[in-house]
């Protein structure tokens, strides 16, 4: 048990150290996951809210195959785009592979799914409504956009919380397509995963409370707009 | 604005649960005049309704307004609500101002407007709640409001009173009617309160399983002898 307690000392002592090293690692991580997740809500929501409010053949088929990517491994999508990014991949010439960039590309292809997939499923209930609505009062084009977007903003809030939370919590795709190069590619996640292979549990238990706060901060940030709007739901 | 439809069928999943035709394949709803369409539970009425207000498409079967096909001038002149309206997540006031906002209506005559409504409607203590959080009531009062601010021509209202207390139903009655004789507004209603179809309309429109079996003035209805009217009135009457 004194290891735990040792590692939880030691955590202490490394936070408020504010080593150079932890800075990067911790920087790099917010870099790649608020990239991957503005980029998932630009490519997500737009297609997550046209998908949702229309209806055509074929919308149950694009909905579970939404539902299950949102699933989908990290590791599997990792290895994906590191066979696409590879040298000798389709993609080799760019020669993204274990570069920040490839992190990027992997991340935004795991929470895009995630994303969209929130938007949608709202979007194909409440959103028709708004829409339908909106239109019997006269509203075309630009109104109802701007309408739909008011109306779905806390769900939209709601995805993008869930979708940098993926991010910002795997290991197995970043792990792949970044290699967990030191002062270049290592980020919160595959630091604790290699300092908790090495038998440093100190290092990896303050880098874990690091990311617990990170992901408390920015959860209670967003959860505070959208709770703002919430709130007035209940009685 | 007059309304004629004419052998409209609208089929789901290969069902027909709409198919106007033989006697009364064709139906008139008369500009100024509040139209009621009363029938069993999935008769059809819903379909009609939303097939007359330009919300969907019927499978086969015209419609003319003014012996016009449907357009978005057309459209934007007809509003809809339901007894489960979606309101908007915003204030009471908001929500009545949005369709005046959207046709760039002057800040005085907007608030003019909307603050008449509000005292119309007693929903004035109200207006700055979020109408996502009214009762059943105050939400019905709400967006009837909300489709009455811009002074359509021609309002679609699908069981607008159905749950509500008795004395918001006459409320509502009276601003249907007040609008009705003082403005023209051609109304087109659903319910299941034959006496409130007796009380503010002057034309019924009676479907069942999909067709339709008595279109004619409320009066008529009662010496109908076909088997299937009876029975609702005689329900109704208890």
């Amino acid at each position: 048990m004194d290891y735990i307690l040792n590692g939880f000392v030691e955590a202490f002592r490394l936070i408020f150290s504010f080593d150079p090293e932890i800075i990067q690692i911790v920087l790099l991580s917010l870099f790649v996951s608020f990239s991957s997740t503005l980029y998932g809500t630009l490519i997500g929501v737009p297609l997550g809210v046209i998908l949702g409010i229309n209806n055509f053949r074929g919308k149950k088929v694009v909905s579970r195959l939404l539902y299950t990517f949102m699933s989908f491994p990290p590791v599997i999508i990792g290895l994906f785009t590191a066979l696409f990014l590879a040298r000798s991949g389709p993609f080799g010439q760019f020669q993204l592979m274990y570069t920040p960039t490839a992190m990027i590309i992997a991340q935004t292809i795991l929470v895009t799914p995630v994303i969209m997939g929130i938007v949608f499923n709202h979007a194909s209930t409440s959103g028709y409504e708004v829409v339908q609505t909106g239109k019997t009062l006269g509203a075309q084009g630009l109104n109802i956009l701007i309408l739909l977007v008011l109306e779905l903003k806390g769900v939209i809030m709601i995805a993008l919380v869930t979708g940098f939370g993926r991010a910002i919590s795997e290991v197995g795709a970043v792990m792949i397509v970044g290699g967990n190069i030191r002062d270049f590619t290592r980020v919160m996640t595959t630091f604790i995963a290699m300092n908790n292979n090495m038998g440093q549990y100190s290092v990896s238990i303050a880098m874990g409370l690091i990311l617990m706060t990170i992901s408390f901060i920015t959860n209670s940030v967003l959860y505070h707009f959208i709770m703002g709007d919430q709130n007035e739901y209940q009685d | 604005m007059n309304i004629k439809t004419s052998h409209i069928v609208k089929t789901y999943n290969q069902k027909k649960v709409l198919h106007l035709d033989g006697q009364y394949g064709e139906l008139f709803f008369e500009s100024g005049q509040i139209h009621g369409i009363i029938g069993p539970n999935g008769s059809g009425k819903t379909t009609l309704m939303k097939i007359i207000a330009g919300l969907i498409a019927p499978s086969s079967g015209t419609i003319r307004y003014n012996d016009h096909p449907l357009c978005q001038d057309i459209f934007s002149q007809m509003t809809y609500s339901t007894h489960t309206p979606t309101l908007f997540s915003r204030s009471v006031y908001e929500n009545i101002a949005y369709p005046l906002k959207i046709r760039n209506y002057e800040k005085d005559r907007l608030n003019q407007t909307v603050s008449q409504l509000l005292e119309e409607f007693d929903i004035s203590e109200i207006k700055n709640q979020n109408a996502r959080r009214l009762s059943g009531g105050e939400s019905q009062k709400t967006a009837l409001a909300r489709a009455l601010s811009f002074s359509p021509q021609v309002l679609f209202l699908d069981e607008p009173t159905a749950n509500i207390d008795p004395k918001s139903i006459q409320l509502i009655e009276t601003a249907l009617k007040k609008r009705n004789q003082d403005q023209g507004l051609t109304i087109i209603i659903i319910t299941h309160n034959l006496s409130q179809a007796f009380r503010i309309c002057t034309h019924l429109t009676f479907l069942d399983q999909g067709s339709c079996l008595f279109s004619d003035t409320p009066e008529k209805i009662m010496t109908s002898t076909h088997p299937t009217i009876d029975e609702f009135i005689s329900f109704n009457r208890f």
